[in-house]
């Protein structure tokens, strides 16, 4: 029988790779109402299936692979899907989200999710191909690099076959190992790690289905308009023009650029790898994931010298911090290559490069000595031993194998107050944004639900000036304190806000950095836009407040799995260099983040208890969620 | 005199959205499905994309085989006229680009007609409809400009032309 709802497959598949088993599941009507599809999905299954305490490494961890009502309808910027598991990094939830051309094509072929579970005898990967899904041995890929994978597994099915895949770091268990597709990475919270210890290499897909909709012809309509939107969008133009490395130049004057493990935020030498000079000299072209608008990948050339040859993509943002400016690196060459390196081993850069980090600021305070390292001198701008260390973490060697555990399982080994220098949040080495400097991203890290994480609430408005955006979104009276990166006014309600918006995003597979987020600052597309997206493509009756309902769900979910890991407000925390240590220079002078009272008024607008931060019942209950309540009562873990 | 277009992309400008393909398959069929789109996008190696739509070759090779005289040759345009098509897919062998093939529910074969629809969908603004006679001034212009270059330098370097 036909799915209820238009716009999706209606379809799950169950890999079972204990017992080499796959099943087609139907996808169920209310799954789909209340939590839409991507993280949502991830989300449910999880709180679902994976019981408490279980060692990510379990096979009965679950290796959940999402995609949306939107995805493959040609909507724009809606190319994303998504990757769930318990995170090997954090031991609390754990999700990544990547764009390309696998999304699409896993619609195409009639499918809403792959769930899989258990650990298979033998390497295996997953040919998906319309109706026919089969495990296949995986002996010509294992051990191979991301890209070599999807050549190899493109040969054996067809060129126009999508492939997402673990590297050798997912092999290797290092603990924040991705997924990537087409040089794309799901990077995030170890899920390739997840995925090497189920022995499952990749997931190889080819569709040819109609994704049929609701309201062909209303969805496509406004599907114009908004592409109409999108054509004349500054913040899209920017994208397409550069990618996200612009920002490094941006972020650097309002010093909120992390320099050295966050000793800083300001760096004298940020032109050197800022996006302009990219664009300059080393860009080749754009490159752009199904319906995408803003083409924000670029493959490079460097022209001379020892890293000469072509690259398929430039460094991100992040990338550009976490392998650059983080370890004193101001060499393109040098990180373009790095970059390179932790896409063909499938690790996150932002983890890689701040785990390393954290090893140099130890080295340099003599916490870590030569005896540590296996002889390796860390110093910051020691270009060579950036390159041998993300060998070595990926291939687990020596001193590599230490840090493939991320930065605070390291930290704990170590001892000597190495833990100190530990920037992390739960586990998670925290993204390109030091919170002093924008108060409101400090708050979102210490709350994420994954861990320390930009892209959970992705507070955008307080940045830099955007007076008529924060009307445009909340209305004048926000103005002028949220517009002041420094001022903590409003911030715990624009993250919150903000977190319900990307749980929405994450769960239509939409891109929050060019798609959807950006013209959100100019009020374009919006709850009331994304309801009226769903309902002409699925025919599901779901208004703008409903929409905001589903985000709030998802991030009450994700909280309550996290609470039954053991979370709460005390792990709600940040690096004491945040809360403790001034910020050093540039305008941000002499500012740490007022953590205690952000969170106060975050907790009490989510309407979570201020002193546990765990979630009352009357909260689960309005968000439909009793049954969480009842477990969560059962395990005492509801506020008192 | 007949003015002979192509779907024109250079591969180093496109960027494989494929948003080409979403609007040619939601004008032609009202729906997304890759399978239906008269245009194709392959995406080969860290920088190649190309749309491939048919050609409007001026001796077609695919009507040449067809049994039906489904394929036809008029003005500018190979024009395929469906009712008379028996999805024998002869002309997707004969055809040296796999810009024509088989619709994958009706069976007969469908092509692009030029009709357009595309082109304001391409993010880029690479992908146009263009006389040949406009790609081969192109790529003079692109050569000429590749000589300036070179011949700027010689001319600069050279102390004979410096003395004149």
């Amino acid at each position: 029988m036909a799915f209820k709802f238009k716009g999706y497959g209606g379809k799950i598949i169950r890999v079972d790779l204990g017992r080499e088993k796959t099943v087609s599941q139907p996808l169920s009507s209310d799954m789909a109402k209340k939590f839409l599809g991507g993280n949502g999905f991830v989300t449910k299954i999880l709180w679902d299936e994976v019981k408490p305490g279980l060692d990510p490494f379990d096979p009965e961890n679950r290796l959940i692979f999402a995609i949306g009502p939107l995805s493959g309808t040609g909507w724009p910027q809606a190319g994303r899907f998504e990757v769930g598991a318990k995170s090997p990094l954090t031991g609390i939830y754990g999700d990544a989200s990547c764009c390309g051309h696998w999304a699409s094509e896993l619609k195409f072929a009639g499918y809403d999710a792959i769930v899989f579970q258990g650990r298979a005898s033998k390497p295996v990967y997953l040919w998906v191909d319309d109706d026919k899904v089969e495990l296949k041995d995986a002996k010509d890929v294992w051990g191979k690099t991301t890209s070599e994978t999807e050549k190899i597994l493109r040969e054996q099915h067809g060129k126009d076959v999508q492939v997402a895949s673990c590297g050798p770091a997912g092999e290797n268990l290092v603990r924040f190992a991705g997924i990537l597709h087409q040089r794309r990475a799901a990077a995030r919270s170890g899920i390739g790690a997840v995925m090497g210890s189920k022995k499952l290499k990749a997931v190889a897909v080819h569709g040819s289905k109609d994704v049929a909709l609701a309201d062909p012809e209303g969805f496509y309509k406004f599907s114009r308009e908004i592409i109409e939107l999108y054509k004349r969008d500054k913040f899209i133009e920017s994208r397409a023009k550069y990618g996200t490395p612009i920002l490094v130049e941006l972020m650097n004057e309002i010093a909120r650029w992390p320099v050295k493990n966050f000793q800083t935020g300001y760096t004298p030498h940020a032109k050197e790898i800022g996006g302009e000079r990219i664009r300059e000299e080393y860009r080749i072209k754009d490159r752009a994931s199904f319906g995408c608008w803003a083409r924000c990948e670029k493959p490079l050339m460097v022209k001379q010298g020892p890293y000469r040859r072509i690259y398929a993509k430039q460094p991100e943002y992040e990338s550009l911090s976490a392998l650059g400016a983080r370890n004193w690196i101001h060499n393109l060459d040098v990180i373009i290559y790095a970059n390179e390196l932790c896409d063909e081993y499938g690790m996150d850069t932002i983890s890689t490069g701040g785990t390393i980090s954290w090893a140099i600021e130890c080295y340099e305070k003599g916490i870590i000595t030569k005896e540590d390292t296996g002889g390796l001198i860390l110093s910051w701008g020691n270009t060579e031993t950036l390159i041998e260390l993300i060998n070595k973490i990926a291939k687990r060697e020596g001193f590599g194998n230490l840090l493939a555990e991320g930065s605070l399982r390291a930290s704990k080994k170590i001892g000597k107050g190495s833990e100190k220098y530990v920037m992390h949040v739960k586990g998670m080495e925290i993204a390109a944004q030091d919170g002093r400097a924008q108060k409101s991203m400090g708050l979102a890290h210490a709350t994420s639900s994954r861990g320390a994480d930009h892209l959970k609430a992705f507070p955008l408005l307080d940045e830099v000036v955007m007076n008529e955006y924060i009307v445009a979104r909340y209305g004048r009276e926000y103005l002028p304190e949220m517009a002041n990166r420094l001022d903590i006014k409003h911030k715990p309600f624009e993250v919150k806000d903000g977190e319900e918006l990307c749980a929405l995003c994450d769960s239509l597979l939409l891109c929050k950095s060019a798609g959807t987020s950006l013209p959100l600052f100019t009020g374009a597309v919006y709850y009331p836009e994304m309801a009226k997206a769903v309902k002409l493509a699925t025919g599901m009756n779901i208004d703008a407040s409903g929409m905001r309902t589903i985000g709030e769900r998802i991030v009450n979910l994700q909280r309550a799995f996290n609470i039954r890991e053991g979370i709460s407000r005390k792990d709600d925390t940040l690096p004491s260099r945040f809360t403790e240590e001034p910020a050093p220079e540039g305008p941000p002078k002499g500012h740490v983040v007022e953590l205690e009272q952000l969170l106060d008024e975050y907790y009490k607008l989510r309407g979570w208890d201020k002193e546990t931060g765990l979630i009352p019942r009357k909260k689960l209950e309005a968000l439909d969620l009793k049954d969480v309540a009842d477990s969560l009562e059962a395990m005492g873990k509801l506020p008192r | 005199m007949v003015v002979k277009k192509i779907l024109y992309a250079d591969p180093l400008e496109c960027c494989g959205c494929r948003n080409c393909e979403i609007a040619c398959s939601v004008a032609k069929e009202g729906i997304m499905n890759p399978h239906k789109s008269r245009i194709r996008v392959v995406r080969e190696g860290p920088v190649i994309d190309m749309p491939i739509a048919c050609r409007q070759c001026a001796d077609p090779p695919c009507a040449k085989p067809c049994p039906t005289n489904a394929l036809v040759k008029e003005n500018d345009l190979v024009v395929l006229y469906e009712e008379n098509c028996i999805g024998c897919g002869l002309c997707v062998e004969e055809c040296p680009f796999g810009a024509i093939f088989i619709h994958p529910d009706k069976g007969t074969a469908i092509k692009c007609d030029q009709c357009g629809e595309c082109l304001d969908f391409c993010p880029t603004g690479a992908l146009k409809l263009v006389s040949t006679e406009a790609v081969a001034h192109e790529k003079r212009i692109d050569l000429a400009q590749t000589r300036v270059k070179v011949i700027e330098e010689w001319l600069l370097n050279s102390k004979d032309m410096a003395e004149k």
